[in-house]
């Protein structure tokens, strides 16, 4: 059948990255392996995202790997969810490499960039898929250990000193992570992710360490996604390394961290019914746990990306920022979701489509930077200025990139502010009554509204910062790499184009959505037992 | 036994997290590798020690009775691969530290300037 098809992705990926280290000495052919490589695995997620979520009899599938049957064997499951994450991941990985061949300079491309880039890519794909709770864990860390090296790239102090922080803050959240599955195995006896949330239903099954064990796993997922209060390592990490790759870090990896909250909450935790009170909280299922933590947090984050954002003096830093309050927009939506049993689905496709939007945008933007850093050689906006009139094409591109941001129909930002503010107004709506639940939707709906002055704000100061006012000299004395601005006008379509055919997108959202909602349709795909062995 | 996992797992934590808040780069690498080899303990003492029967280990159908207590594998799995991990963590986060070590010309992060 096509069950291969849910391993496509991560074998391609492996062959690409293994066959670029082989090929380490001859550059030339090095990147022309890394970009086919990627061509091919975008190409293998098209497929299998047509397969399970886009073609009218689409239905998930599963693999088993060296035929181990389910639950004892590892399943990568690729179900609509799975497959929506990895076509973000996809576009931006295929913008990265591709523009990474322009930007990286020779010397620094034949530093194993390439197979590297690979492995994070392949990491992020794992995780994506597996079906198997150390299996994540696992794949976390192959993702970590790229993006260890990618941080510490340039090797000067500021890059081994931000890979130190970086470093030290993932391998205790691994510890934790470690915690929080062994607490989870010797409560359910399964890793396997379909059968926990068999056994989690089971009312045989002691539920209520779930509580605390799930908020271990949490917190590495939201140290992954850089939720504040665990942002700190997100600007350093982001300045130091190279700009292709912070492209696929705020584009795919963070959002892995925020794939496997939901994964886990609402695929497999879902409605499990916990027996221990947790004071303030009201109800008794893991999510209705989750939500009020995920909403302070994403508001919190919000608020801090913003006004950081703001006052930051360096684009790359403002981005950084600005990416901690975009993920904060993604954990309200999906708090919405945990929240309100009413407005679940409407909260994932919140969710899922802020993340695509900020995704491509954040991607563009970033990838900008980084033609910004060819031309002047900084990226301060004092040693800015005037690039608009330098070239009217590539400010049009950034313009593109900031307005996504921003919200401005019909880029694909529009839609993604559109759905997170619908469905925090929702909420609103149906607390009418309850003076509690009313003032913290209208405390919600504040500083979502304050979250998107500031983002305003930012994207006009360094839109003005960098492409109006008088050439400094670094702009004046520039080249603009035209190859580099081309790629980036294709990338700016495709930001165009998400918004303007926004039905496809919403369709592939709103199945992703129903497939991370539905555990029954979930355990169903892994075929517990072997059926589809 | 479950005593003695825990009371070790808790000291082994208080340990790291001590190490980890240190200045110095050597002990926050030292009180990683501990961290991680405390979670791994936990991680073994989650499968418990059990009675072994032929249903549990499939090898014991050939063998007679009375058998050893036995473990369950597949902690001993997981923290096989965590321990892996784990080494491949150190050895790099000790090569970074002398990398930043050189550097920023101080191994005490609080003098950093970056």
């Amino acid at each position: 059948m096509t069950a291969w098809l849910a391993i496509a992705p991560v074998l391609v990926v492996i062959v690409t990255g293994t066959v670029a280290l082989l090929v380490r000495r001859w550059p030339r052919l090095q990147r022309t392996v890394s970009v086919t490589g990627t061509l091919a695995y975008a190409a293998a997620v098209g497929a299998l995202s047509w397969e399970v979520a886009l073609a009218p009899d689409a239905s998930g599938i599963a693999y088993q790997l060296g035929g181990w049957v389910a639950p004892f064997g590892i399943t990568l499951v690729a179900d609509a969810l799975s497959a929506f994450m990895l076509a973000i991941t996809a576009v931006v990985a295929v913008y990265a490499v591709v523009f990474s061949v322009q930007f990286i300079d020779e010397q620094n491309q034949r530093v194993y960039y390439y197979p590297l880039f690979q492995f994070l890519l392949l990491g992020a794909t794992g995780a994506l898929l597996t079906g198997d709770l150390f299996n994540l864990f696992v794949w976390f860390e192959v993702m970590l250990m790229a993006s260890y090296v990618f941080v510490a790239f340039y090797g000067n102090a500021r890059h081994t000193a931000a890979a130190v922080r970086y470093v030290v803050l993932n391998i205790v959240g691994g510890a934790i992570m470690l915690l929080g599955i062994g607490g989870l195995y010797a409560t359910t006896g399964t890793l396997n992710m379909a059968d926990m949330a068999v056994q989690l239903a089971d009312p045989a099954t002691n539920t209520a360490p779930v509580v605390g064990l799930s908020a271990l796993v949490f917190v590495t997922f939201a140290l992954k996604a850089g939720l504040v209060p665990f942002q700190f390592w997100v600007p350093s990490a982001y300045r130091a390394a190279p700009l292709p790759v912070v492209a696929v870090f705020a584009g795919a990896t963070k959002k892995v961290g925020i794939y496997a909250i939901v994964r886990l909450y609402f695929t497999v935790f879902g409605n499990t019914s916990i027996g221990v009170d947790v004071p303030g909280v009201a109800g008794d299922t893991a999510l209705t746990f989750l939500g009020p933590i995920l909403l302070v947090m994403g508001l919190a984050s919000v608020l801090v990306g913003g006004l950081g954002a703001v006052s930051r003096d360096s684009l790359e830093e403002l981005l950084a920022y600005s990416s901690i309050g975009q993920i904060g927009f993604i954990a309200v939506a999906v708090g919405v979701a945990a929240l309100t049993p009413s407005l679940r689905h409407l909260g994932i496709v919140a969710g899922l489509i802020f993340a695509l939007h900020h995704a491509v945008s954040k991607g563009l933007l970033f990838l900008s930077t980084a033609v910004v850093r060819d031309m002047v050689g900084s990226t301060r906006l004092s040693n800015l200025g005037g690039i608009g009139e330098r070239s009217p094409t590539f400010a049009s591109v950034f313009l593109v990139g900031g307005l996504s941001l921003v919200g401005i129909p019909p880029l694909a930002g529009f839609f993604g502010k559109l759905f997170v503010f619908e469905a925090a107004t929702r909420q609103f709506a149906s607390a009418a009554g309850d003076t509690t639940a009313t003032a913290s939707a209208a405390l919600i709906l504040a500083v979502l509204f304050a979250g998107a002055v500031l983002t305003i704000l930012y994207a006009t100061r360094a839109w003005i910062g960098t492409f109006w006012g008088a050439q400094t000299e670094g702009v004046k004395s520039g080249v603009l790499d035209g190859t580099q601005v081309a790629i980036l006008a294709t990338f700016a379509v495709v930001v165009l184009a998400v918004g303007a055919g926004f039905e496809p997108v919403y369709q592939f959202a709103d199945a992703a959505a129903e497939a991370a909602l539905d555990t029954d349709g979930y355990v169903e795909i892994v075929g517990l037992g072997g059926e589809n062995a | 036994m479950t005593l003695v996992a825990a009371a070790t797992v808790g000291a082994l934590f208080a340990l790291g997290t001590f190490l980890l808040l240190r200045e110095d780069l050597v002990k926050v690498i030292w009180g990683l590798a501990i961290i991680s080899q405390a979670a791994n303990v936990y991680l073994i003492s989650m499968g418990g020690i059990t009675e072994a029967t032929s249903e549990t280990v499939p090898v014991l159908s050939s063998h007679h009775e009375p058998f050893a207590d036995t473990v369950d594998p597949v902690v001993q799995a997981l923290v096989l691969t965590a321990i892996v991990i784990s080494f491949g963590m150190t050895a790099f986060a000790l090569a970074l530290s002398y990398r930043a070590y050189q550097e920023n010309e101080s191994i005490n992060v609080t003098e950093w300037k970056q």
